[in-house]
């Protein structure tokens, strides 16, 4: 039985104009992610890996090719379809966090759930659980500013799943972390992966990550260079994750 | 309402900011609101003595010229005429100079007749006819100087070299002018020594249909006299009088106006300035699923909140601010019974809410339509 595809991309490019110059971001890719991987997409800088997580994540448009992700071929999609179908679909994940530092870790988490039809009490559900999952259910009157950045990105991750969403997109999750940070992230994106069968994609640069995806992507001046098997250890002999802890 | 919490939250990012935005707003919509009040007032008491049937005769050479008491049976006898009111002012203060207020004697006989939209009731019309000494007081001038009816006062003159002692018998309301006071003629012609003059003839005609034609007719039976008359309605009358405001009045509404679109510039600017700031986390909403439409409402509420909040306060305390000083100057005549009409009222709020949504509009519609990967880049 051949396995359900959550993301397709057929010979997309996008190519930027700046000025008079155009740079070529990705050029005619073509690749699918089966549904319930954790992917990472690794290569040097300006080697188009932010440009095709964005293309996936429907927040950017291809300039030719198909891109379609969970079935639904979102280089059809207008705006406000885009829009829609984000808020459904797709987890983004944000190598600076981007938590609205107004908002305390549980409405930050909340922030997606506003645009479902959920009610108050039921929204309160999700964002806790939510946070239980990501280990900060003693946060949820915690401002970003009160945070460690650790702390931050795991409030990211809530928000990031907390409307159960089809497919996880990170962008440099741990750009910003420490080591030992980095560490417990990428744990709780696998633990993610494996219990809740999220398709996750990534982008990094932290060879670390190797060791908890299942299949890597090599990129390279826009062109997909080569896919290898990630160096993923066993669940019990990695250290014990957040989502376990909690 | 699932909204309101992100709203608010956002409108508190920077305390200080959008506390001096609202009153900085508020400011400006106490002046505007305050200044636009004198017109319509204006306008309004032209509006109402627009229907009126009473007709003002005075001397054709002006106001502060007599006209004889011989013309009151001549004026009575003009068709259509039903009764005729003879007054004269009289200027006189209460205690001090700075108390000043319109006061005026009239005949007591046909006071009844001209004056029936001033809510003066029977009982005191009656004294008014018994007592000679009897005033009718405005409910504004009772207010000021606390009076009450039953009470002895006295009136210092100003014109003329003697004091009125009077005693209020009842209060007026309805259209008149709130700050004046009536007493009667007859006593005041007495204590003068007689001299046979009076400011304005009061006519008050049988319909509106006949004001033209009795106007005519008197100004041409006292053509050529020793003292020409001139006949107006009350609203050419009234109108005359506002006319002394009119440079003023443009004035107020020219004044108006620029604090209104200064006060926008500078909103704007804060607004600007506060959607550039959030302009990743704009972004990051965005990416989250809210639309461009959504993103664009949540940021015209926040202005729109601040704009209301500012017109509330500002026209809030223009309204209280006219109320206090509502009996101020005789100067200012009719207008002296300043207040904010409700409609300045409304189109003070409906200012607010205006530049509350345009300041932000150009800003938040760029926010809300800029490419998300650009805002993201931007900040990273």
């Amino acid at each position: 039985m051949s396995e359900r595809t959550a993301i397709e991309l057929d010979n997309v490019s996008r190519i930027y104009r700046r000025d008079e110059f155009e740079v070529r971001a990705l050029d005619g890719v073509t690749m699918r992610v089966p549904a319930g991987r954790f992917v990472a997409i690794m290569g040097p800088s300006g080697s188009g890996k932010t440009t095709m997580l964005n293309l996936i994540a429907g927040i950017d448009h291809a300039t030719s090719g198909r891109v379609a992700v969970g079935g639904e071929e979102v280089t059809r999609m207008n705006e406000r379809e885009l829009a829609r179908w984000r808020g459904r679909h797709i987890g983004l994940v944000f190598q600076f966090y981007n938590l609205i530092p107004v908002l305390t870790a549980f409405e930050n988490v909340e922030l997606p759930l506003l645009l479902t039809d959920l009610k108050k009490t039921e929204r309160r559900h999700h964002v806790e659980a939510a946070l239980k999952v990501v280990g900060l259910a003693d946060r949820v009157d915690h401002y970003p500013r009160q945070l460690s950045g650790g702390q931050e990105q795991r409030v990211a991750i809530a928000r990031a799943v907390v409307t159960d969403p089809t497919i996880i997109v990170a962008d440099e999750p741990t750009g910003d972390l420490d080591a030992r940070s980095a560490e417990e992230i990428l744990n709780l994106m696998r633990d993610l992966n494996r219990e809740f069968h999220k398709t996750i994609v990534m982008v990094t640069h932290d060879q670390r990550a190797e060791r908890f995806v299942e299949t890597v992507y090599h990129l390279d001046k826009g062109i997909l260079a080569g896919v290898e098997a990630g160096r993923r250890v066993p669940a019990q002999a990695a250290a014990p994750s957040a989502a376990h802890g909690a | 309402m699932k909204y309101s919490m992100l709203v608010l939250k956002n409108l508190m990012r920077s305390k200080r900011r959008t506390i001096l935005t609202i009153i900085s707003i508020a400011v400006s919509l106490f002046i505007f609101s305050a200044l636009v009040s004198l017109p319509t007032v204006a306008n309004e008491l032209l509006a109402d003595s627009a229907s009126s049937v009473r007709i003002a005769v005075h001397n054709k050479a002006g106001l502060t010229y007599g006209v004889p008491e011989s013309y009151k049976t001549r004026i009575g006898a003009t068709p259509h005429v039903v009764a005729v009111m003879g007054e004269s002012w009289f200027g006189g203060i209460y205690h001090e100079v700075s108390d000043a207020f319109p006061n005026l004697a009239v005949d007591p006989e046909t006071a009844e007749q001209m004056w029936t939209d001033w809510d003066i009731s029977k009982e005191s019309f009656d004294d008014f006819h018994k007592i000679r000494t009897a005033a009718l007081v405005g409910q504004g001038t009772m207010k000021r100087f606390g009076l009450h009816v039953g009470q002895q006062i006295m009136l210092r003159g100003t014109i003329y070299p003697i004091n009125v002692t009077l005693k209020i018998v009842g209060t007026m309301g309805g259209k008149s002018p709130p700050n004046f006071l009536l007493f009667r003629r007859d006593y005041l012609e007495e204590a003068i020594g007689r001299p046979g003059f009076v400011s304005i003839y009061w006519a008050r005609a049988d319909s509106s249909a006949a004001v033209p034609g009795i106007i005519a007719a008197i100004d041409e039976e006292f053509a050529n006299s020793t003292a020409e008359t001139q006949s107006e309605s009350e609203a050419a009358f009234m109108g005359g009088f506002m006319d002394n405001f009119r440079a003023f009045f443009t004035m107020a509404k020219v004044l108006g106006l620029i604090v209104v679109i200064t006060i926008a510039l500078v909103a704007a600017n804060t607004a600007a300035m506060s959607i550039r700031e959030r302009r990743a986390e704009i972004a990051v909403m965005r990416s989250l699923g809210f639309s461009s439409r959504l993103v664009l409402i949540l940021l015209l509420a926040e202005s729109l909140i601040i704009g209301l909040i500012g017109g509330v306060l500002g026209c809030g305390g223009a309204y209280i601010a006219l109320k206090v000083f509502s009996t101020g100057s005789p100067a200012a005549g009719p207008l002296s019974a300043i207040r904010m009409p409700p409609t300045v009222l409304a189109e003070t709020l409906v200012v607010a809410a205006l530049i509350g949504l345009f300041s932000a509009l150009v800003p938040a519609q760029a926010a809300a339509r800029r490419n998300i990967v650009d805002a993201l880049r931007a900040v990273a």
